[in-house]
This record gives structure tokens, C-alpha cells and sequence, in this order.
């Protein structure tokens, strides 16, 4: 068996039936492998993209999904994904070929460290040298990838280790022993009975839950957590979908880009949770003011505990297990006052959206869309103020929400969402761009023809890099710079290019016909709604 | 502050790197970084010092940890750990000073590997501000070369 077959054998025994590649000579062995197993390769447009794509993958399947590169230009390019992935914690499995192991270090042909290129964007990374390690390699970089805080590892593979025989025969094997890498972190009873002594005495607590919740499978025991003790809950951009947006106990998405009756929430409690969430600058802009108040930190990541924020009682661990073990924990349940405390704040903010007349309200636009969606719909917002509008307006029901919080890389949704739609093609799945990412990732719309991937793509068009745009308005008295896209493409040729089904949205009062036309059926569809370019977020 | 890390990692290529790399990307500071085998030729030890506020010297502690190849972290205190540095110093000298230089030397316990016609090679072990003052008191005749090791450090 060679090196190539191997590798094959390993995926096999992970049970991946899809990797997202694009080929090149180093790889090619791999290619040889891949032809003779059942190994379904979506072949993408851009390197970058097949990062992107095993990421919305990932998410869905919630397990570790595969991206497949060659050396040199087709490694890097896949770097600002990896980058993509480690910020937000996403499971991957990165493989990219090398050169040849006796020119490594030689600037041959298509040679790239990528070893050292991806060394602060990845969890781990290895560079294999004798095709007898690629068993235990796989199993520890699978390993890696989805326990403890998920993220991406790279195997980089030279060509002559694909194409070499094993000189044993391949067991893959069924247990990790890494000395360096222990995740399963026990609980600490002592820290957890001081939480929930916190807990049981707090008259105003509050959860503040990250996209560390989703990633740790805890929205349902959180849910019945905060249902069972009445503890209402706000939640960063990434733990969107944590609880409904209607559910009585959600009070919306902290942050600057958030709603200012969640960030008045959390001035009011006088415990705050913190479960999975960094709280980086876009969450809590001081979060050195967060001091004034007891402040619990639960996620599996020690290195996160005080990173961010000052003195707190931590609780390291599995999320779900933390909240199963304190679901069962004597806490006195809280008094209604305090939700009918949050429900004033609420009432009694004044929504600073202003709904333009003119053309399509970005607002509207994603309050409709959202009413309109099935209940297990995936919804892939890109970055820039569609992302934005999307947070703020999106009526979470049961589905998932998918957008990069950490990176902010644009271009992310539609390949996403090709990776999110092929784990669930029976799910509704709608990526909602801007003109300006759009053009970042069009050249997936073919990967999405070729596939026959059914999404549906709302294109939000201002002709502007707005959010670029509404920060130079406001920092630089409107001196737009580098911020124009102007009326190209036409993206009517576009989609007739691709195939798709298109339509235009110019108005408020067409938005309703336009959109059950955008839902409706079976096919790939572009709806491009046009927005005033100065619409602006905030 | 001042942080003493004895670290554990796998001796393998590209570990020295990541730890580093580690520093750099976050803006943490090496002091000084000593790196050697230990007597499982498959795992390396450092001794690693570095200086910043509570928070950075956590953050170091927990960062290392998060490293697959790192197996172990200690963080060392200088009181409870012998700490030692080496130094070899090459020392302009003349004929007036030579003999002070010399007494200073056999004083510390520094010992003179070379004489050559204008400078003295010394070498000079010690608890690492010793090598400091050391070091001040070579400026005084003129420090020509220095080479250092960084400390290494053990509990006691």
C-alpha cells in the first residue's frame, strides 16, 4: 500500500465521504487514491474556498471536515481560511502536498513552508516524512481537530511519502496517545460548587453565551438550564442560535453591533455567566468594566480565562457536561421581576433603525426573509453591513446561523453555505452577501452548478464597500476612498452565466413577491436587492 | 515580574519554533531561552525567562500549555529554583590593570581559559544577576565578545 492509498484508508476510517480540493502535481498521488475510493471531491475555483467550504461543512456536521491542496501557491492560498477557521474554532483537517522530502528547503518548484506559514493559524501541524506515520498522523490530527477548543490541523505531505510503501502493513489506530495533549479536562468540584453557590444566590444573573456553546453541542442543555432556573440570556454574533430569537428568556446580541437593551442587560445583572465567548472588542468594547460585578467564565480554553477580562471565578471544561452538572444543582429559581425587569429595558429603548423608504430596507429585508424561511433553515451571512443588518434582524427560530465573528473574512458565505447545504440538501440554505464580497467569491458559483448545490443567494447591493464606506463617513467626514464598486458586473449576465435564476428587488413594497419567488421551488436562485448606499448600520 | 518557565517539549523539528513563534505573535518578550536533550533523547528540555505584567506571565503559562509538542510547564520561582547562567567574555586588558583584572577574577571564581596578547577569555558561572554585575564591572576594561547561555533553571 502506498503512502497515497493510506491517506485514503485513513479518511475511510473517519467516515468522510466529502473533501473539498483543487489539485496540483504534489498532490497528485492523493488524486490517484482519491479516483479509486468512494470519496466524493468537490472541486472548488479557489484554494481559499475550499477552506471555506469544509468550514460550513464542519459546522453542519459538527465534526471535522477536509480540505485538500498541492504545494506552493494552492497551500497558501488556503492560509487565510485556515486563519478563517482557527479564529472561529472550526474542526478542519487540512492536507496539502509538498514537494519532494529529499528537496525540501531547496526553493524548488512550488515550494512553500507551510509548516511555518500556518504555525499561529493552526492548533497543530505536521510535516510527514515516512509514509508509515500517516495512520497515527490522521488519527492524532482528527483527534486534535475536534476535541478540547476545535480547530484546524495541517498535514502537509511530501510527493514522495504518497507515493512510498508503507513498510508495514495499515492498522489505523484506535487509540491517541499524544504526551503533549490531554483535553479531557476534569471539572474542578471545588470551583464548580462556588459557581453555583454564585448561582444560587444571584438575584439578576445572566448568561452570556459565545459561539463556544454551539461548538460544544450545549444549546439544548443551556436551554433548559436558563428555562429551568428563569435566567435570561444575551449572546454574542457567534452564539447566535443558542435560543430562539423569540424565546422569552433571549435578549438579543450583546456587542457595539448589538442591541443596546442586551448591552443595558448585562450593566443590570449581578452575576454574569460567560459560557464559550472570548469576549473580544466587538462583544464588550471595556470589558475591563465588566470588574464591577461578579463575573463567571466557563469555557473549555484555559488560555481564555482572564485573557480578555480581569478577575473572575473560571470553570474549565466541557460546556455541556458544566451545564448538565449544574441543571441538576440546587438553585433557588429566579424571580420573574428580574425578566420583567429586562422586558422594560427592552420596551423602553428607543430602536435606533431608521427604515428608509428608499429602494430596499436592509432591516426589512432580513426580518422578512428570516419570517419566511422554514424553521430548520441555515442562514450564511458574509461580512460587512450585510452581516451586520443580518445579526441585528434575523429571527433565529431552530435553524443555524453561520457567519466568521473572529476573522471577519469576506467572501466566506457562499462556499459555506455549498458546505452546509451538502451536509443537509433537504435544509433551506440562503447566503446573503454584499456586492463586494460577492465578487470575492463568485468564481463558487460554478462549484455550486457543478454540484447542483440548490442555494440561494441574496445578493444586498449598495455599489459601495459600505462598511468601509460608513466608517469613513464617520471618522473621515466622508471622504470615500478605494470604497466604489459602481454598477459592475451586470449581475443579470452573471447569473446567466451560471445558470441561475435571478431577479432584481428595488423596493420595500416588492420585497414580499420577490422573496417567496427567491424561496419557492427547486434551483439555484440570485435575488439581488438594492439598498441605498447610504443606509447605513449604525 | 519576571517569569522562569522550565518547559518540557518533544525534541522534534520545528518545536523551537512554534515556542518562540508563540512569544512573538502574542508580544510576549524572551529574555532568555536555554534549550537542550534531556536524558529521553525524544524530549527536550528549556528554561525559558521572560518578564511582564501578571496577566502576560499567565498567558505565557497557559499559551505554552495549549501547545500539542510542549508536554510539560513549570513555572519556576527564583526562590524555591536554583537558577545559573554561563558566560564566556573575552577582556581587553594592559599591563597596568592585568593583575586587578586577574584577582577579580580568582575572587569570583571566574576562570581565565585564555591569555592573549591584548585580552583575557573568561568564563564565568553564576546566579544570573551575578553575571550582571560581572558584566558591569568588565565594561570598566573593555568587553571585546560575549556569549551567553541564558539562564537554566531547576526546583529545588
Amino acid at each position: 500500500m502506498t503512502g497515497a492509498e493510506a491517506m485514503i484508508k485513513c479518511l475511510e476510517a473517519e467516515d468522510i465521504r466529502v473533501v473539498f480540493g483543487y489539485p496540483g502535481v504534489a498532490i497528485a498521488p492523493f488524486y490517484e487514491g482519491l479516483y479509486n475510493s468512494d470519496i466524493e471531491h468537490i472541486l472548488v475555483r479557489q484554494e481559499q474556498n475550499a477552506g471555506h467550504a469544509a468550514s460550513g461543512y464542519a459546522r453542519m456536521s459538527r465534526r471535522p471536515a477536509v480540505c485538500v491542496v498541492t504545494s506552493g501557491p494552492g497551500a497558501t492560498n488556503l492560509i487565510t481560511a485556515l486563519a478563517t477557521a482557527y479564529a472561529d474554532s472550526i474542526p478542519l483537517i487540512a492536507i496539502s502536498g509538498q514537494v519532494s522530502s529529499r528537496l525540501l528547503g531547496r526553493d524548488v518548484f512550488q515550494e512553500a513552508d507551510m509548516r511555518g506559514a500556518t504555525r499561529s493559524f493552526v492548533k497543530h501541524s505536521y510535516l510527514v516524512k515516512d509514509a508509515d506515520d500517516i495512520p497515527r498522523v490522521f488519527k492524532e490530527a482528527f483527534y486534535i481537530a475536534s476535541t478540547g477548543r476545535k480547530g484546524p490541523v495541517l498535514i502537509d505531505i511530501p510527493m514522495d511519502v504518497q507515493q512510498a510503501e508503507l513498510r508495514k502493513s495499515f492498522k489505523y489506530p484506535d487509540a491517541v496517545s499524544i504526551r503533549g495533549y490531554k483535553p479531557e479536562i476534569k471539572i474542578n468540584p471545588i470551583q464548580l460548587r462556588r459557581v453555583i453557590g454564585l448561582l444560587d444566590q444571584a438575584e439578576k444573573p445572566l448568561i452570556c453565551a459565545g459561539g463556544g456553546v454551539i461548538l460544544g453541542h450545549g444549546e439544548t442543555v443551556i436551554r433548559e438550564f436558563c428555562e429551568k432556573f428563569n435566567i435570561p440570556l444575551v449572546h454574542t454574533m457567534m452564539g447566535m442560535g443558542v435560543l430562539p430569537k423569540r424565546h422569552p428568556l433571549n435578549f438579543g446580541m450583546l456587542g457595539n453591533n448589538g442591541k443596546p437593551y442586551a448591552n443595558k442587560a448585562v450593566g443590570k445583572a449581578d452575576l454574569l455567566i460567560v459560557a464559550g465567548a472570548r469576549i473580544a472588542d466587538r462583544a464588550i468594547p471595556k470589558p475591563e468594566n465588566l470588574t464591577r460585578r461578579a463575573v463567571i467564565h466557563i469555557d473549555i480554553d484555559t488560555a481564555e480565562i482572564g485573557k480578555n477580562v480581569g478577575p473572575t471565578v473560571p470553570l474549565v471544561g466541557d460546556l455541556k457536561e458544566i451545564f448538565s452538572l449544574m441543571l441538576d444543582a440546587n438553585i433557588e429559581r429566579k424571580e420573574d421581576s428580574w425578566i420583567a425587569e429586562l422586558e422594560d429595558i427592552k420596551r423602553n429603548t428607543v430602536d435606533k433603525r431608521v427604515f428608509s423608504d428608499r429602494l430596499v430596507d436592509p432591516n426589512l429585508l432580513v426580518q422578512k426573509l428570516s419570517e419566511k424561511l422554514p424553521n430548520d433553515a441555515t442562514y450564511v451571512a458574509d461580512v460587512g453591513q450585510n452581516q451586520l443588518w443580518s445579526a441585528d434582524n434575523y429571527i433565529m427560530k431552530e435553524g443555524r446561523f453561520l457567519t466568521t465573528g473572529g476573522m471577519g473574512t469576506m467572501g466566506y458565505s457562499i462556499p459555506a453555505a455549498i458546505g452546509a447545504k451538502l451536509v443537509y440538501p433537504e435544509r433551506q440554505t440562503v447566503a446573503v452577501i454584499g456586492d463586494g464580497a460577492f465578487q470575492m467569491a463568485m468564481n463558487e458559483l460554478a462549484t455550486m452548478r457543478n454540484n447542483n448545490v440548490d442555494l440561494r443567494i441574496l445578493l444586498v447591493r449598495n455599489r459601495f464597500l459600505g462598511l468601509v464606506r460608513e466608517y469613513q463617513h464617520y471618522n473621515y467626514d466622508s471622504h470615500y476612498e478605494g470604497v466604489k464598486l459602481s454598477d459592475w458586473p451586470d449581475y443579470s449576465k452573471i447569473a446567466e452565466a451560471y445558470g441561475l435564476k435571478y431577479y432584481e428587488c428595488a423596493s420595500n413594497d416588492e420585497l414580499d413577491e420577490k422573496l417567496d419567488w427567491f424561496l419557492e421551488g427547486e434551483g439555484a436562485r440570485l435575488l439581488v436587492c438594492d439598498v441605498d448606499s447610504d443606509n447605513n448600520v449604525k | 515580574m519576571k517569569g522562569i518557565f522550565s518547559v518540557l517539549v518533544e525534541n522534534k523539528d520545528g518545536v523551537l519554533s512554534a515556542v518562540s513563534g508563540l512569544f512573538a505573535r502574542r508580544g510576549f518578550n524572551i529574555d532568555t531561552l536555554a534549550v537542550g536533550e534531556t536524558d529521553n533523547r525524544e524530549i527536550s528540555s528549556m528554561t525559558i525567562t521572560s518578564t511582564g505584567d501578571q496577566r502576560t506571565i499567565d498567558q505565557i503559562e497557559k499559551q505554552l500549555n495549549k501547545n500539542v509538542d510542549v508536554i510539560k510547564v513549570r513555572r519556576l520561582s527564583d526562590t524555591k529554583s536554583v537558577c545559573l547562567e554561563m558566560m564566556l567574555i573575552k577582556v581587553a586588558y594592559n599591563l597596568s590593570n592585568r593583575t586587578p583584572l586577574i584577582e577579580f577574577c580568582q575572587l569570583m571564581g571566574a576562570k581565565v581559559m585564555k591569555v592573549a596578547p591584548k585580552y583575557l577569555l573568561i568564563e564565568y558561572h553564576a546566579e544570573p544577576e551575578n553575571v550582571e554585575d560581572f558584566i558591569k564591572v568588565m565594561k570598566g576594561y573593555g568587553i571585546i565578545e560575549i556569549q551567553r547561555t541564558g539562564t537554566i533553571a531547576m526546583e529545588k
